[in-house]
C-alpha cells in the first residue's frame, strides 16, 4: 500500500524550496485525473513517492494571455478553460478542438494542460496539436529556468524531460499567420469518455492552391506523439488538386511502421493513418475552396 | 500520515474535518458526512455515478483528494431539493420515467444541474455534452434528455 504524506504550497517559491529539498520522493498533483486513477490502480507507471505536493492552489501557474509573438498558457490551465477561451478559439482552433475531445465534462473541468503534457500518454490529445504549433514548455526550479520544444520534452512512452527538482509552469505557442490552416482528427472506441486509438494534427500554410509549408503529427502511433517528417517533405510544394491519396496513404503508413516497427496492432493501424490524414487534408482543402 | 484540517462547506452548511492525504472527496462525503446520495461506480473516473458541483463545476469526486478542496463549495444530490422543495430537474427525472435502477440518477441530476447554471438555455448537444461523462446502462439515454430539456423549455416559457 502507498503511503504518503501531502504538502500544499502557497506559492510557487514554497513549491521550488520544497523540490528542492525533497527531490525524487516527491510527486505532483493537479487535476488528478490521470494520478489518482493510477493510485487507485495501483498501476506500474506509478513509481514510489513519500510526498504528494497539491500544486491547484497556485496562481502562479494559472491563465491563459497574449504576449507580442506568443500565447502564454498556465500549466494548470484546465481543458475546460481551453475549450471556453475566445483567445485560444480564435487563434488556435486546433486546440480547442482537441480539448473537446478530452475525457468528460467532469474530466475536463479538472484536469490540467500541464498534467495532459506531463503525463506524457502516448495519446495524450493535446500533445499533436502543440507538437505542429511548435509548443514550448517553461520548467522552473530554484536556481534555473529553461524553455524546451514540447518534442525535446517528450522522451519516451509516459516519460519526459522534466527533472525532481522541476516544474512545469507554462506553455508558450508562437501565434502562426492567417493562411495556415488547421485540423484535428481523432479515431477512439466510442464517442464520449474515450482514450485515442489514434490521433492526428495538421497545420498547412496554403498560398495559389500550393501547399508551402506543412506539419502533421500523430498520437497513438508511434512511441511517443512525433512529426511524420517524410510525409510533410513529400507534401510540400504541392499542388493541392494534384495529390495522389493512394499513394500518400501508403508513404504514411510506411513512415509509422519505420519508426515503431511491426506490432499487434499494425494492420490496423496501417491503413488507419493513410486515411486519416486523407481526410484531414481533404477537409482542408475543403476549407480553402 | 498526518490528518490534515479541511473545511468545507456541502449542500451550504459548513464542516470541519481532519483527512487522511489519501482520502477521496467521494470517501468524505460518503463515509464521513454520510451523503451517500454520491455513489461510487467505478471510481476511475469513466461513469460519472460520483459526480458533485465543486465550486460550480461538475467534478468526478474520486478524483479529487479532500485535501485539495480545503475552502470549497460542494453540492451533492442531497443539495438540490431546498426546504423539502425538489428541484425542477428531479421533478422531470420523475415524470418523464429518466430513472430505472436509479445508480445514475445522482451524477446524471447533478451533471444537468451544474449546465443549468452555467447555460440556462442549452440545445441538445450541449445536453449530450454535460452528460456524457454519466453512464446510465437502464434508460438508453432518451428519457434523461428529454427530462433535461423539458426543464429548459419550462425556464423558457416563463
Amino acid at each position: 500500500m502507498l503511503e504518503f504524506e501531502a504538502k500544499k504550497p502557497e506559492n510557487l517559491n514554497q513549491l521550488l524550496e520544497i523540490l528542492e529539498s525533497k527531490k525524487s520522493k516527491i510527486k505532483l498533483l493537479a487535476g488528478g485525473t490521470d494520478l489518482l486513477v493510477e493510485i487507485h490502480n495501483k498501476s506500474d507507471r506509478l513509481k514510489d513517492f513519500d510526498y504528494l505536493v497539491d500544486i491547484t492552489s497556485l496562481n502562479e501557474l494559472k491563465g491563459i494571455e497574449a504576449k507580442d509573438k506568443y500565447l502564454k498558457v498556465g500549466s494548470l490551465t484546465t481543458h475546460s478553460e481551453i475549450v471556453n477561451s475566445d483567445l485560444i478559439g480564435q487563434e488556435f482552433p486546433i486546440l480547442k478542438k482537441a480539448a473537446k475531445t478530452i475525457g468528460s465534462t467532469q474530466i475536463r473541468n479538472r484536469g490540467t494542460v500541464g498534467g495532459n503534457l506531463s503525463n506524457a500518454s502516448p495519446a495524450a490529445d493535446l500533445i499533436t496539436p502543440l507538437i505542429v504549433l511548435d509548443g514550448r514548455v517553461v520548467l522552473k526550479s530554484n536556481k534555473n529556468k529553461r524553455e524546451l520544444r514540447l518534442s525535446d520534452f517528450l522522451t519516451g512512452p509516459y516519460q519526459t524531460d522534466l527533472k525532481d527538482n522541476e516544474v512545469m509552469t507554462e506553455l508558450k505557442i508562437p501565434f502562426v499567420d492567417s493562411n495556415y490552416y488547421f485540423n484535428f482528427q481523432k479515431v477512439k472506441r466510442r464517442k464520449a469518455v474515450a482514450i485515442a486509438r489514434i490521433n492526428l494534427a495538421v497545420i498547412a500554410k496554403i498560398k495559389d492552391q500550393i501547399i508551402t509549408d506543412i506539419k502533421i503529427a500523430f498520437g497513438s502511433a508511434t512511441p511517443t506523439a512525433r512529426r511524420f517528417v517524410k510525409m510533410e517533405e513529400y507534401l510540400k510544394n504541392k499542388g493541392i488538386n494534384q495529390l495522389d491519396y493512394d499513394l500518400i496513404k501508403d508513404k504514411t503508413g510506411d513512415e509509422m511502421v519505420k519508426i515503431t516497427g511491426t506490432r499487434w496492432s499494425t494492420p490496423y493501424k496501417k491503413p488507419v493513418v493513410g486515411n486519416l490524414l486523407k481526410r484531414a487534408l481533404q477537409e482542408i482543402i475543403k476549407e480553402v475552396q | 500520515m498526518d490528518k490534515i484540517s479541511v473545511e468545507l462547506t456541502v449542500n451550504r452548511k459548513k464542516y470541519k474535518i481532519k483527512v487522511e492525504p489519501d482520502e477521496r472527496l467521494l470517501d468524505t462525503l460518503r463515509e464521513r458526512l454520510n451523503f451517500t446520495g454520491v455513489k461510487e461506480g467505478c471510481s476511475i473516473g469513466e461513469c460519472g455515478a460520483c459526480t458533485v458541483i465543486l465550486d460550480g463545476k461538475a467534478v468526478n469526486s474520486c478524483m479529487v483528494y479532500t485535501f485539495q478542496v480545503d475552502s470549497s463549495e460542494v453540492i451533492t444530490v442531497k443539495g438540490l431539493e431546498i426546504d423539502g422543495k425538489l428541484d425542477p430537474l428531479q421533478r422531470a427525472f420523475i415524470d418523464y420515467q429518466a430513472v430505472q435502477c436509479g445508480f445514475c440518477t445522482p451524477g446524471m441530476l447533478i451533471s444537468a444541474r451544474a449546465l443549468l447554471n452555467q447555460n440556462p438555455n442549452p440545445n441538445r448537444e450541449e445536453i449530450k455534452t454535460a452528460i456524457e461523462g454519466n453512464l446510465c446502462r437502464c434508460t438508453g439515454y432518451k428519457q434523461i434528455i428529454k427530462a433535461i430539456e423539458s426543464v429548459v423549455k419550462k425556464d423558457r416559457s416563463e
